[in-house]
């Protein structure tokens, strides 16, 4: 397997965000160490079917217990990629989000907004032969949040991917486009540009909606590239 | 010569990441099955995770890479910050495993290494690129045959060194 690109740290947020309270404590102080390209990095867990339920990329119906979840029905779906705008297929995607009242199942969420008895906010799938993904599931509500006094977290839907290298890993979130609050939320805002911003905006996708049915949300997603795949035969070790 | 794309910005977990991650853990009731919690026959390796103020980071997810034996595993942290795995014995001369860390605070996920404590440190190549006084925290200590203990620091004299695969 080819080396992978050094990772681009100018476009991520820094380890120690001020505005963002809870990096006050936790980000490193002390750079990050370089590491040599072998098995440990460029390696990964292979995941397949077998591993997923039936409905885990159908949040509408994989947690519902008498009906459907309240909500706006949204169609999320884009292409997983890596940085030569290659597809990665096989991709794990997981995905985790507040319900319509902007409610975690979570035994440690003690807003005021309701559970829904029929949305767990649980979702799960792999990357087709194009690097393709889909989910259903409903649009996820604001919340308020212990960072400052009035502190609102922007709509957003948590996601986790695994490329074939474990280097690869990585988590974030998606926020919706147009929302009010992203220009207000210093998780968003400790992004180091506005285009960095944008790359975490999923966008309306009328095409792939489903009419009478739900709305499509596209967002694609870009994993770390591989290093030689230009170089091909120039990199003899 | 630049890439045609970016990688997507990284963002933190956030402090309910067990929803995604550890569904049947004990702070859900989804009726989705956790990946990563097969465990295999080998050592025990645990330890806990605390912040700057050696607090325990009770809202972390810890995963363990292990490619000899393609072992991938992943732990929820408990209300004391411990995370656990039984993965299999490592192999090499400097046997050590890779662990990689997300939680609310935590903005690009933490890549670290755990050395089992009876390897050929002095001529490992990276064990050699961290610097002298760092590189115990790159070292579990043993408790017994099979178990270890290694406790992860985000910050703080004792900060664990971490990796930019």
């Amino acid at each position: 397997m080819q080396p992978l690109l050094p990772r681009d740290h100018t476009g991520h947020a820094p380890a120690f965000c001020p505005e963002y309270k809870s990096t006050r404590l936790r980000a490193p102080t002390q750079q990050l160490l370089a590491l040599p390209d072998d098995i440990a990095t460029l390696a990964g867990p292979v995941f397949t079917a077998s591993d997923l339920g039936p409905d885990d990329d159908d949040l509408l119906v994989n947690a519902a217990t008498d009906g459907a979840p309240l909500g706006e029905r949204i169609i999320l779906h884009g292409r997983v990629l890596d940085e030569d705008a290659r597809p990665v297929p096989g991709a794990l995607i997981e995905l985790w989000q507040a319900n319509a009242a902007g409610r975690y199942r979570h035994a440690r969420d003690g807003y005021t907004a309701p559970l829904d008895p029929n949305f767990g906010g649980c979702g799960r799938t792999l990357s087709g032969a194009d690097g393709a993904y889909r989910f259903r599931t409903i649009k996820p509500g604001a919340y308020p949040w212990p960072n400052g006094p009035n502190s609102w977290r922007p709509a957003h839907i948590h996601l986790s991917l695994f490329g074939p290298s474990f280097a690869q890993r990585l988590v974030t979130q998606l926020y919706f486009e147009g929302d009010p609050l992203i220009p207000l939320c210093p998780i968003v805002q400790s992004l180091p540009t506005p285009g960095d911003v944008a790359r975490l905006v999923a966008r309306l996708d009328m095409e792939a909606t489903a009419p009478m049915d739900a709305i499509a949300l596209r967002f694609d997603i870009v994993l770390r590239g591989r290093r030689a795949s230009r170089f091909d035969g120039q990199d003899g070790a | 010569m630049s890439c045609p794309l970016r990688e997507t910005p990284s963002q933190t977990a956030g402090p309910y990441v067990h929803i995604g991650l550890c569904p049947d853990g004990p702070l859900t009731d989804l009726p989705q099955r956790s990946l990563g919690a097969v465990s295999a026959p080998g050592i025990t390796l645990q330890g806990r995770i605390f912040d700057g103020a050696e607090a325990p980071v009770s809202d972390a997810v810890v995963e363990l890479w292990e490619p000899a034996a393609g072992h991938w595993a992943r732990s929820a942290c408990d209300d004391t910050g411990l995370w656990r795995f039984e993965a299999p014995r490592p192999p090499g001369p400097a046997p050590f495993v890779t662990l990689w860390c997300v939680a609310r605070g935590i903005t690009i996920g933490l890549w670290t290494r755990v050395y089992l404590p009876d390897g050929a440190h002095a001529d490992d190549p990276v064990l050699r690129g961290v610097p002298e006084a760092r590189r115990k925290t790159l070292i579990a200590t043993a408790q017994g045959a099979d178990a270890y203990h290694h406790d992860i620091h985000l910050q703080g004299a004792a900060e664990t060194v971490f990796f930019d695969p």
